[in-house]
């Protein structure tokens, strides 16, 4: 694919133009994810009659949404090399923190969701700090974490309220304000669209700049990559690695107030067995369980498969007990188009 | 006692006396040393030598327990490979600490990135990375045809390069190679250590880590040679031929223990092998 | 600078601190006055197939705990959805020498040999909740609840009632058996066409998708019937957003759901009162052990099922925001 060249001369405009665009749209980590989600929307606006409406797409938004705005810092994550399996119940916990915080005190909701954000980034550093200090893969730490956020919501749920669900908090003050940024309705042209789905797109838009334009992207790309190289070139692998889990914990804050906010309570249990979901968006999306490759466009992509698919199966009225089937299937046919991607960029001489 | 150069400067780095123990293992014991400017140091020795201690102190990312580091006569002890570099100190790993995924022009930049704007706005300056990635390599005299392309597809040769002018580039006075020929064929070999010479000729100093004397001998001006954490010879290059230096890489004086050995228990060929001995310089 | 930012910061915090004029713990009453039972203290253990956090079997758990306060209880307790760990923790009490062991039989054949062997090591075992037509055949001493199919049941006559012809059932958890047992139940005295719906119960958002995405899709969908409170709340919040006339329906009961049920977002809800299943049961525990008692003379004691509509929510409201019914 490349060799040294003899002649330093020669225009190289010309040997540009030798690598195609094609080729170099091949590429792209989310190229995989592309194809699948064009497939997979063809495929559902041929089989479901209901898919193709305007109000259908804004329900499969919402639901890449939902999915969506933690897959974004997950691949970040993932794209550092690391991974949080605490994902999960973290939204749970940031939620409960809110709910009650402001519930038991009385207090104006806003003074919960400032809480719960300082406390939930606090349990991000805390998986960073846990991670680098042990040195132990990050999947052990987080499990450990997943499991002590899981016993804590349920504990702390059931010792404040007992009960294992939040009281509403629809009728205190602030609560319609930030309902407003968290979790509003926009009706445009006749179609609801949930602000979650903008929200979405603008986390999107930041790491995809973050990955792509910066410094510290540079920096989360080349610690999942080879953090002992990156370490050896001067970049602070520890500083980058304890961001990427902070990172992940500030969405889970986001996403756990849109929950709030959307449906007024919340349930101890809730959130478990989601981290595996926001992964699967990742890995759909081009993102590679080694680290070092992805895109958080790709888990975009990842994202609005899985929104695409847990609904166009209902749209399509088919039996859902073969969902997780799909699912599965799509994850595992992601990863061996990532695999030989891979090969060809790391055996490509 | 601080070694002058010809030109009465002092060495860009000196060592006098230094030793590295991990717990009681001792690693490297009484290791002396110049590196100047304009000059190859090489480092010789077998696998479990101490060459990669003694790498490791140069480079910052151990601290010498005993004896004296001095950089451009100033002394020294690094906490942290950065320090190194701020003294001009560049290491180029065996590893060559380039992340296999990433283009070329970021993995050239990636630690010492270019940036413009200001704020929260402040970004890559990917023209500018992209560009003088392509420049400083052809002034290499490597030519790619794409450096928007994984570093993980380049040959090891060109890897090795790469890694060479980037520390070139970031204004190292001094550059350390681990085992910069190990892993490459003769040809990819003779390429490398093109590029040691060049940046020689740039005046740079230049410590050459290397078990094989064959590619050190044409390019060093100085020798050391390690065994089991000690220094066992310390040449410049008009003190040592490419024989003596192979004979005591390789242990001539074991070699003569082995043939005493072999033909007390009358094992055929023997003689031959003290022969060898002989001519490598290592027999009595 | 960064100070100022800060100070800024902390400002707008306190600010926000103000107290909210509505709702709160300040707003909430409640109180819930233990009585004390009598005679030596024994201890009891209860085993269910409930996921951690389930809302129906924390209220199973409120009604033991307060009969375990009345009568001088030790009141242990465990749960695991699966039936071979469920059996593993019944053998753990039958080691402990507890006194009375109450458990569900939601898989029977996972548990019948360990209930047998409690049985054979003289600690009286109640059953609850499931399994009422194996429970005496097992040794155990009284049943008390009843068949999810049987509240199911009487859900889809409810559904008749209030004139729906088309129904989906939603599955929160797929593969649960109870849940499973619901729909199924539900099924066979629905008079129109019922379907089921999988959501994904540990997530909201995709709960309210799944369900805003079946109303689409088939227009001819007048009821939905969730399996508990909080899935109501959301399916009629994505009826109401979708702009649909589907009427919503629920299994068990909470605070939020009763004030639902007033406005008319939900039409009602099959109450099984899992808290009568608790207290009986250790109750009955208490009585055995005491008196030689045995409730219901060897047949099962229903504990349900009740339905809680509009004509008599105000009435279960109190105990719902207490979180024991």
């Amino acid at each position: 694919m490349s060799q040294t060249i003899e002649r330093p001369s020669a225009p190289s405009d010309e040997r540009l133009a030798a690598r195609s665009p094609l080729r170099k749209l091949l590429g792209r980590p989310e190229i995989g994810a592309l194809v699948g989600a064009v497939v997979l929307f063809v495929f559902f606006s041929l089989v479901a009659d209901a898919f193709l409406r305007a109000s259908s797409f804004s329900t499969v938004l919402y639901s890449s949404a939902s999915m969506g705005i933690m897959a974004v810092s997950v691949s970040l994550l993932m794209i550092g090399g690391e991974f949080d399996l605490s994902a999960g119940v973290m939204v749970t916990t940031s939620a409960l923190i809110a709910s009650m915080f402001s519930y038991q005190l009385t207090l104006n909701v806003w003074a919960g969701v400032a809480i719960s954000l300082v406390v939930t980034l606090a349990l991000g550093f805390l998986n960073g700090l846990l991670y680098v200090k042990t040195g132990l893969p990050s999947f052990i730490v987080t499990l450990g974490t997943f499991f002590m956020l899981a016993g804590l919501n349920l504990g702390f749920t059931k010792l404040i309220t007992h009960n294992v669900a939040t009281p509403s908090i629809e009728d205190m003050d602030g609560f319609e304000q930030a309902r407003s940024v968290f979790a509003a309705n926009w009706t445009i042209g006749g179609v609801q669209v949930n602000i979650s789905v903008l929200w979405w797109i603008v986390f999107v838009a930041i790491a995809t700049w973050l990955l792509l334009r910066t410094r510290s992207g540079n920096w989360i790309f080349a610690v999942g990559g080879s953090a002992s190289s990156a370490r050896a070139v001067g970049v602070p692998v520890t500083r980058t690695k304890i961001a990427l889990f902070m990172g992940v914990s500030f969405t889970a804050w986001f996403y756990g107030m849109h929950i709030l906010f959307n449906f007024k309570s919340v349930q101890s249990g809730e959130g478990i067995g989601n981290e595996f979901f926001y992964i699967i968006c990742a890995v759909v999306g081009g993102c590679l369980l080694t680290g070092g490759y992805g895109s958080a466009i790709g888990a975009a992509i990842g994202a609005f498969i899985w929104g695409m698919t847990s609904n166009g199966i209902v749209y399509a009225e088919w039996n859902p007990d073969w969902f997780k089937f799909f699912l599965g299937a799509m994850l595992l046919a992601a990863t061996v188009v990532n695999l030989v991607v891979r090969r060809r960029a790391e055996a490509g001489q | 006692m601080t070694a002058r150069h010809e030109a009465g400067r002092p060495s860009l780095v000196e060592l006098t006396g230094v030793g590295k123990r991990y717990g009681n293992v001792i690693a490297l014991r009484d290791i002396t040393l110049q590196v100047n400017a304009g000059e190859i140091t090489c480092v010789l020795g077998d696998n479990g030598a101490g060459k990669s201690t003694l790498i490791k102190i140069i480079a910052g990312l151990h601290r010498h327990d005993e004896g004296v580091f001095r950089v451009d006569g100033r002394e020294v002890a690094f906490g942290s490979p950065r320090e190194a570099l701020e003294h001009g100190i560049a290491t180029v790993y065996q590893d060559l600490a380039v992340v296999p995924l990433m283009p070329v022009w970021r993995n050239f930049f990636l630690g010492s990135e270019k940036r413009k704007g200001s704020g929260p706005l402040k970004r890559l300056d990917i023209g500018f990375m992209r560009g003088t990635a392509k420049e400083e390599l052809l002034g290499m005299g490597i030519d790619l045809r794409d450096v928007d392309q994984p570093i993980g597809t380049l040959s090891g040769g060109e890897r090795q390069c790469v890694a060479i002018a980037r520390a070139v580039y970031f204004g190292a006075k001094i550059l350390i190679l681990d085992e910069p020929t190990a892993a490459l064929g003769v040809k990819q070999a003779g390429v490398v250590l093109r590029y040691v010479v060049q940046a020689r000729e740039r005046g740079l100093g230049v410590v050459f880590i290397s078990h094989n004397p064959h590619h050190a001998y044409p390019v060093g001006d100085r020798f050391l040679i390690l065994k089991r954490g000690r220094s066992i010879g310390y040449h410049t290059k008009d003190e040592i031929t490419l024989d003596e230096l192979t004979a005591q890489m390789a242990g001539g004086a074991e070699l003569d223990q082995l043939a005493h050995e072999l033909e007390s228990a009358g094992v055929k060929g023997a003689p031959e092998l003290r022969e060898e001995a002989r001519d490598l310089g290592a027999s009595d | 600078m960064k100070r100022r930012v800060i100070a800024t910061a902390l400002a707008g915090l306190l600010a926000l601190s103000a107290c909210s004029g509505s709702g709160g713990k300040k707003a909430e009453e409640q109180q819930t006055k233990a009585l004390t039972g009598g005679g030596p203290r024994i201890k009891i253990a209860m085993v269910t197939h409930s996921a951690q956090g389930d809302a129906f079997w924390d209220i199973v758990q409120k009604g033991a705990q307060a009969a375990s306060a009345k009568d001088n209880v030790q009141f242990l307790y465990a749960a695991d959805p699966d039936g071979g760990k469920q059996a593993q923790l019944v053998q753990s009490y039958i080691d402990q020498h507890v006194d009375g062991i109450i458990v569900t039989l939601a898989k029977p054949d996972a548990l019948k040999d360990v209930v047998t062997k409690a049985v054979q090591a003289k600690i009286p075992v109640v059953t609850i909740n499931s399994g009422a037509d194996v429970s005496a055949k097992f040794g155990a001493i009284a049943h008390f609840g009843q068949d999810e199919n049987i509240a199911g049941q009487a859900a889809g006559e409810q559904l008749n009632k209030v004139g729906v012809k088309k129904a989906v059932c939603l599955i929160h958890e797929q593969g649960n058996v109870g849940l499973d047992a619901r729909c199924a139940g539900a099924k066979k005295t629905f008079s129109g066409q019922m379907q089921n719906l999988y959501v994904q119960g540990s997530n909201m958002p995709q709960v309210k998708s799944a369900v805003t995405a079946k109303l689409q899709a088939d227009k001819g969908i007048d009821g939905l019937l969730a399996l508990n409170a909080q899935i109501a709340l959301t399916a009629s919040d994505a009826v109401k957003d979708s702009g649909g006339k589907a009427k919503v329906a629920t299994f068990d009961m909470n605070k939020d759901l009763i004030s639902a049920i007033k406005d008319g977002r939900i039409q009602f809800a099959v109450d099984q009162q899992p808290y009568l299943q608790g207290y009986e049961a250790v109750d009955e525990m208490w009585l055995y052990k005491r008196n030689g008692d045995v409730l219901g003379g060897g047949q099962p004691v229903l504990t349900g099922p009740a339905i809680v509509d509009r004509t008599n929510a105000d009435a279960v409201a109190p105990y719902a925001d207490r979180g024991t019914r």
